[in-house]
């Protein structure tokens, strides 16, 4: 490792103001993408410029939905109990991450700006509508977050450009979301695929009233819950579904979502859009993963995902879920 | 069995707190003045001959104290078979291969440094499949060899196993194949080698073996032309053994060659990269199997050939056909056995020992075909591993002469805990598995002597130190030395200081290896404790005024046996004894090598003293869709003779079973053309705490006769049956054998889908 210069400004301006100035400069937040980057010689940046101690950068908020700051740390995000019960999909997300130590420092804007197939919060960000602040030489601009990635590693950042903030829209008791990352070990691991969806639902018979509710605490067979579903006319009016790890960048399973939207739930249809979202994606063999896995990864994990969301909405109170394969 | 105030109790490990206050001084932690870093460049290529070297611009590199490469060192080759040069010349064979290495004043200068030596390359075709490099007119790896089979004739006959097959009711057959596995050493390798004036050397180093490093280390000082030196090890606190640090590698002669050519101390010290690459692994199998049996289940046969990816170079990884043949001739009692074993070259790494020394690749096969042979005739796998268990007073094939032998305990004990008649079979989806083991448990007569050397000193206070030849590599052979001790001295356990770490001070022992150092080390002590307690009590003798049979001592206190009146301190015999006239300090050795047999040239003989036993029983859950696996139950029940100490004896088959399980289930080292494609903890699957499933040992006590207290060795067993008995349970519950280690979820989800084409299509399926 060669030396560089370590900065530590205080302002967002300040840093923009640096970053610009210098020729081989590099941002850094919690570290844990940077670090490994350093270490490997993938990087020889002769200056870093922390963003640590930038207090505008952490924080979250909650005014015309959820604001978060990119500097604001996994485990920061995880314990805050709005975003679990509201934006579970983000949850899900931050407290599966690495490990409870690179929770602690990770922030969310590095795991998005680190632009990974892989990053954790990506998916969820994608299905909860998220906007992203980015702050530059010029001023401030808002994107989608959709509009975020270019590529592996690769965003639409310009050199000095700083993420600043994430804002969600504020979501009814209607809708539920989750996120289910596929992995081989229950920590410090990336994904071999992740999925995140949010649906928002509507019950056709009995006024608006799930009937079947209870059988979510049972392990009754899943093509029992969805003929269930089904009678009681539960019906997908809006939804969302992202897929990381089957692409270059994290990406929306578009045509699986309109082809789900509007439509009353049943086996068939979930067994359909499973299908379709493969189709949208085109993962690669890598060392962490087949194609052909995860492929059929993403057929079982867009249906329990989107399952789990539902169960959400019907049953928010109930802390401790069910052992249940979804 | 009796009770004793110190054996048997659950006693803290004694190096715990200094390890997690960060006291402990690890070889990264240590520093000697003037002390160098070297660094080692490694090949560019698995299969190529050196063309050139260029080093001239990293010598010039300011801070840079030596660069040496194959063509600038003594010729020098080390390891089983004196095949691997510490840098290579000529041709590189891995590409692990070290090319060149560099001393300079700061690891990052030495780093910037081999990024400065040019090497020019022709690269060859390469070898990385044993079957491939078997083949007529494959590239010879060796030059000067005809073949790249290693010429070791691993070949062990029992009994008829031809005729035995003419008269078995039943016969399976089967193929089953490991994977590369790697030790994950939490603390890396590393060395310091130091010379002082007169050319005699001090590593400071990891080692396992710190008396055969001794004379590898000599041998290699003595071509380097530096005669009869002496040669001290010190072992700084290791961080985790587990079989990579029994031989010596490539960088400790490194260090030695710098050390000599720059006069200064030098420390190699591995990046993790560098212990995923450079360290010597658990190599690959396959090996085709059958098993035979009468109308009652009775095991007539067993025939098993085996090939082993040897890798590039040989160390003790071509040894473990050896210990192999000890489950294979007598795991189970099964009359005729035929094993045949063939090590081949490659260019991949290459492979050395570890935990289970090749028993866990004997015994995924052994244990799964059981299951197989079991379904095959319609009987309850349990029943037919009753019906064959071994049992005490019995001599296997292999001449192995069982003592002790808890293995039908072990077998019932399992089936009992994980409710076995109440879920085989039964539930979708979820299934039991079992599977046992044999193990060394006595020693193991793999080199000349199988010894180990105790000298015990009492200070005038009565603070007992133990000098033991036994290292201390995390497994707390430490603790149960001190307890050992302690309770024949009738002292507290704490004022029992062990020191073992210094070849110039502690007496000889082979080895931390074959799960030995309890019952080797352990008897060792137990003997130098025995004798210094007579001197004792001959002393007291005359001042308490009783003879000394009559004598004994507990918690420090000399009392009379008859009369618990009669008592002095420990402390003030000692004094007296040592401030009289003609004065005495008490001092006392034993070296206790154990009556175990060398093998025969027919691979025969009584390889140890006694012989650990245990069966693993798994409840796992299959998720259909994904192909995963989680484990509900693990029942790990062992018999150890004796528990010297109950809380460390769990924490061994607690380590044990949870590597094991990531050896069933995750671990793997990718090798793609040779090239390591994970060596790193992300890719590289060790599994977490939080994938530790609920494992509860049963520990089964049979009392040894020949071990210290009744123990036998438990150190390795912990991870020989987990594979087979979590692939045992993954057929009962969804009905596909995975025969092919890790036992990942795509291979799972793969069987499922091709079992549902067979079902569709109407060919049988389970």
């Amino acid at each position: 490792m060669r030396g560089y210069e370590y900065y530590k400004p205080g302002t967002i301006e300040e840093a923009i103001r640096l970053m610009t100035s210098l020729e081989d400069a590099q941002y850094i937040a919690g570290g844990t993408d940077v670090l490994v980057l350093l270490r490997q010689k993938k990087i020889k940046p002769g200056h870093i410029i922390s963003l640590r101690n930038i207090k505008d950068l952490a924080f979250i908020a909650h005014h015309n939905g959820l604001h978060i700051g990119s500097g604001t740390t996994h485990a920061e995000i995880e314990r805050n109990e709005i975003i679990r019960r509201n934006y579970s999909a983000l949850h899900d997300a931050t407290s599966n991450l690495g490990s409870v130590q690179i929770r602690n420092v990770a922030t969310i804007g590095g795991n998005i700006c680190n632009a990974a197939p892989s990053a954790d919060t990506a998916c969820p960000l994608l299905v909860l509508d998220a906007g992203v602040t980015i702050a530059g030489l010029e001023g401030e601009r808002k994107i989608p977050v959709d509009e975020f990635f270019l590529g592996p590693g690769k965003t639409v950042l310009r050199k000095g450009d700083i993420l600043k903030e994430f804002v969600m829209p504020l979501f009814g008791p209607t809708t539920g979301s989750s996120y289910i990352k596929h992995t081989r070990r229950q920590a410090m691991d990336l994904p071999i695929i992740g999925v995140a969806t949010r649906i928002t639902i509507s019950i056709g018979k009995n006024g608006g009233e799930l009937r079947c509710r209870d059988i979510l605490c049972t392990i009754e067979d899943v093509s029992n819950l969805l003929a269930r579903f089904e009678d009681e006319e539960l019906r997908c009016e809006d939804i969302r579904i992202a897929m990381g790890v089957v692409a270059p960048i994290p990406m929306r399973a578009k045509e699986a979502e309109a082809a789900l939207k509007g439509k009353i739930i049943s086996e068939k249809l979930f067994e359909e859009i499973g299908e379709i979202a493969a189709n949208e994606a085109a993962p690669r063999d890598s060392v962490r993963g087949e194609a052909w896995y995860r492929r059929e990864m993403i057929k079982v994990l867009v249906k329990r995902s989107i399952l789990r969301s539902i169960d959400r909405i019907i049953r928010p109170d109930d802390m401790v879920y069910p052992e249940r394969l979804w | 069995m009796d009770n004793f105030p110190v054996v048997g109790q659950r006693i803290p490990k004694r190096d715990a707190p200094q390890k997690v206050t960060g006291s402990a001084i690890y070889i990264q932690d240590l520093k000697i003045p003037g002390m160098l870093y070297g660094k080692i460049l490694y090949s560019k290529y698995p299969h190529a001959r050196i063309l050139a070297i260029d080093t001239s611009r990293a010598e010039q590199l300011p801070g840079v104290k030596a660069v040496i490469t194959g063509y600038n060192i003594p010729p020098f080759k080390f390891g089983f078979f004196k095949d691997n040069p510490p840098l290579k010349s000529g041709k590189v064979l891995s590409m692990r291969d070290e090319v060149a290495a560099v001393a300079a004043t700061s690891p990052e200068i030495a780093e910037e440094a081999l990024e400065m030596i040019q090497v020019e390359y022709e690269e060859l075709p390469g070898i990385f499949d044993p079957i491939q490099a078997m083949q007529e007119g494959a590239p010879i790896l060796h030059e000067g060899l005809k073949s790249n089979v290693l010429k070791l004739p691993w070949r062990l006959i029992c009994g008829d196993v031809d005729t035995a097959k003419k008269e078995s009711h039943c016969i399976v057959e089967d193929t089953f194949s490991t994977q590369w596995v790697t030790h994950c050493c939490l603390g890396t390798s590393g060395c310091v080698a130091s010379f002082d004036i007169n050319n005699n050397l001090t590593m400071y180093s990891n080692t396992q073996i710190p008396y055969l490093a001794q004379r590898d280390y000599i041998d290699a000082l003595n071509v380097f032309g530096i005669k009869n030196r002496k040669v001290r090890v010190i072992q700084c606190i290791i961080g985790g053994g587990f079989g990579s640090k029994l031989d010596t590698y490539a960088y400790e002669y490194i260090a030695i060659l710098l050390a000599l050519k720059t006069r200064k101390p030098v420390k190699v010290l591995f990046t993790r990269e560098e212990e995923f690459i450079a360290t010597s692994p658990r190599q690959s199998t396959i090996t085709k199997i059958s098993h035979g049996c009468t109308k009652e289940g009775k095991l007539l046969f067993r025939e098993m050939e085996m090939i082993l990816d040897n890798g590039a170079y040989t160390s003790w990884g071509a040894t473990t056909p050896s210990v192999m043949m000890m489950p294979i001739s007598s795991l189970y009692k099964v009359p005729n056995v035929k094993y045949i074993a063939k090590c081949v070259y490659t260019n991949n790494t290459y492979s050395q020992a570890m935990r289970g020394y090749g028993n866990p690749q004997a015994t995924f096969a052994i244990e799964s075909s059981l299951d197989q042979l079991a379904e095959k005739m319609g009987m309850d796998s349990y029943e037919l591993r009753l019906i064959n268990a071994n049992e005490p007073g019995e001599i296997t094939p292999q001449n192995f002469k069982v003592t002790s032998c808890g293995m039908k305990e072990c077998i019932e004990e399992v089936a009992k805990r994980i409710d076995w008649k109440g879920k085989r079979g039964k539930d979708k989806g979820r299934g039991v598995g079992m599977a046992s083991l044999i193990h060394v448990g006595g020693g193991a007569r793999v080199y000349k002597s199988d010894g180990c050397g105790t000298i015990i000193k009492i200070d005038d206070y009565g603070k007992v130190d133990v000098f033991t030849g036994a290292s201390e590599i995390g497994q707390g052979s430490e603790t149960v030395i001190a307890q050992i001790v302690a309770e024949v001295l009738g002292v507290n356990v704490e004022d029992v200081n062990v020191i073992n770490n210094d070849t110039d001070v502690c007496p000889w022992d082979v080895g931390v290896h074959a799960s030995r150092t309890t019952f080797v080390a352990g008897n060792s002590a137990l003997g130098a404790a025995k004798k210094i307690k007579e001197q004792i009590l001959e002393i007291a003798s005359k001042s308490i005024g009783e003879a000394p049979e009559h004598l004994d001592i507990q918690k420090g206190l000399i009392f009379s046996t008859k009369d618990k009146e009669k008592n002095t301190p420990l402390g003030k015999v000692l004094r007296n004894a040592h401030y009289s006239t003609g004065g005495k300090m008490l001092m006392a050795e034993y070296f206790y090598d154990p009556a175990n047999e060398n093998f025969d040239k027919d691979f025969k003989g009584n390889l140890s003293v006694s012989y650990a036993y245990g069966t693993h029983g798994v409840e796992v859950e299959v998720d259909r869709d994904t192909g995963r696996v989680t484990i509900l139950k693990y029942i790990a029940a062992h018999d150890v003779g004796r528990a010297i100490n109950p809380m460390m004896l769990e924490g061994q088959i607690y380590g044990g079973g949870l590597m094991g399980i990531g050896y069933a289930l995750s671990e793997n080292m990718n090798f793609r053309e040779g090239r390591l494609m994970n060596p790193n903890f992300l890719d590289y699957k060790m599994l977490t705490a939080k994938d530790v499933p609920p494992v509860e040992p049963v520990i089964v006590e049979t009392n040894d006769k020949d071990g210290p207290f009744g123990a036998k060795g438990i150190g390795e067993p912990g991870l020989v049956p987990t594979a087979p008995a979590i692939a045992n349970a993954i057929y009962d519950a969804v009905g596909i054998r995975i025969k092919d280690l890790p036992i990942t979820p795509e291979k799972i989800l793969k069987a499922l889908k091709e079992k549902e084409k067979r079902g569709q299509s109407g060919e049988e399926g389970k």
